[in-house]
Parts: C-alpha cells; structure tokens; sequence
C-alpha cells in the first residue's frame, strides 16, 4: 500500500520536505518502517534513533502495525512549552 | 458548575486576563497560572543570546494530546473546575509568554498549584510542539530530552 509520511521539526529539514510517501506491505509495523525510511532515506538515517512515531495523531510503537488509510507522523522528542 | 476544559494552539498573542475570565465563575476563589516566556539570555557557563524562537506544532495532534493532560488533571485532581491549556506557535521574541497553563477551582487547597505544575511538566514531554533557536551564531532546533516518557 501506498503511505505518506508526515515530517516535523528537525526531519522535515532532513529530508527538505513535509512529508514523504513510499511503497510499503500491507501489515508492515512501524519498526519496520522506521528502518526503511533509514534505508531509503539516507538524512533521515540518525533521526530514526529517536524518532517518535504517531498514527491517527497516537503515538505508535515499534509493534504497531501501520493501518490501512492511516495518518502516519515522524517528529523528534518535543520541546514545546 | 460545568467543568470548562480550553485547549488552544495559536498563532495570536496570548491574553493571560482574557483566558482567565473563560475558566472562572461566581463559584471560582482560586486560580493558578503558569506562563513561560522566551528567554533572551541564557547563563549556563557562557552566555548564549536568543533573537526569537520560531515554535511549530502538528496542530491536530497536539490539541488531542493537551486534551489528554488536561483529562489526567482531572482524575488527579477532581476538585479543579477550570483548566485552559493554551501554546502560541509561530516566531516569538524575548519576553513574549508562549504557552499558558491554568486552573481554578473554589479554594487554593484544592491541588490547582500542583495541577498547573503537572499540566505544563506534562505538557512539556509529550505535546507535538517543537521550537528552533535562532540567535547572532546562527539556528538550531531546541532537542527535546523526553523520548521515553512516552510510554507512560
């Protein structure tokens, strides 16, 4: 399935765009996604040390599979306030 | 009286007597506000000069979130009645409030202190916000430090 990414803060400089979008399987989790984007994505390779991940604007962990038609976010640790 | 709840992320200055007279009635006695502003200098060893931080949020996300800690005051502190939790976004200079957190309630000793330390705390480690530092040296994004509070 096709996904977009959403990128904030520190990785969308990296990456010199909001978002990205990329083929992925159906079922993929979002450690696995995280590590292709690292693969695929060669500036984004660091940030997906710390990276948070949100779906449907939850945050997401490395067991999480990716939904279909889902709203999939990266963004570095906050620092609002 | 009804539990009013105010969530805001905002582009427009933040009015600290306006947000106020939103999360109290004639039954409130008590209200604490925390605000932080901009810092323009920074001592830690050496001097370190802000001109402005620019602040962005993924808006939707972070509203559902301070949605979320205004819920846990709730259930850490019942009595609170009013809670407002409020971030600007956008380019702000030294002495410019950026974010507000309230609460009120019929007396002090009902946990509003302790409920505007938590929410802004909170706030802090998990709301989608981030600021970059722009001063004489250059820029550079401020790194959040809480990356596995997130699991709470």
């Amino acid at each position: 399935m096709n996904v977009k990414v959403l990128l904030f803060a520190t990785l969308r400089d990296r990456a010199g765009s909001k978002f990205l979008e990329l083929e992925i399987p159906d079922a993929m989790n979002v450690g696995d996604l995280k590590h292709r984007i690292a693969t695929d994505f060669p500036t984004l390779r660091e940030s997906m040390n710390s990276v948070l991940v949100a779906i449907n604007r939850e945050y997401a962990f490395d067991e999480g599979l990716i939904p279909v038609n889902a709203e999939i976010a990266m963004f570095p640790p906050v620092s609002g306030g | 009286m009804s539990k009013l709840t105010l969530i805001e992320i905002t582009q427009d200055e933040i009015d600290l007597d306006a947000l106020l007279s939103r999360i109290t009635s004639v039954n409130t006695g008590a209200a604490a506000i925390f605000t932080g502003l901009v810092r323009g200098f920074t001592q830690n060893g050496r001097q370190n000069v802000t001109e402005y931080l620019e602040y962005e949020a993924y808006q939707p996300m972070a509203e559902e979130i301070m949605k979320q800690v205004a819920e846990e005051i709730r259930i850490k502190w019942p009595d609170v009645e009013g809670i407002a939790l409020v971030q600007r976004v956008g380019r702000l200079f030294p002495q410019t409030p950026t974010v507000m957190i309230a609460c009120s309630a019929a007396h002090r000793n009902t946990g509003v202190f302790e409920a505007a330390r938590y929410g802004i705390d909170r706030l802090k480690e998990i709301v989608p916000v981030w600021k970059k530092e722009v001063g004489p040296n250059g820029e550079a994004w401020v790194e959040g430090e809480h990356f596995h509070e997130i699991r709470k």
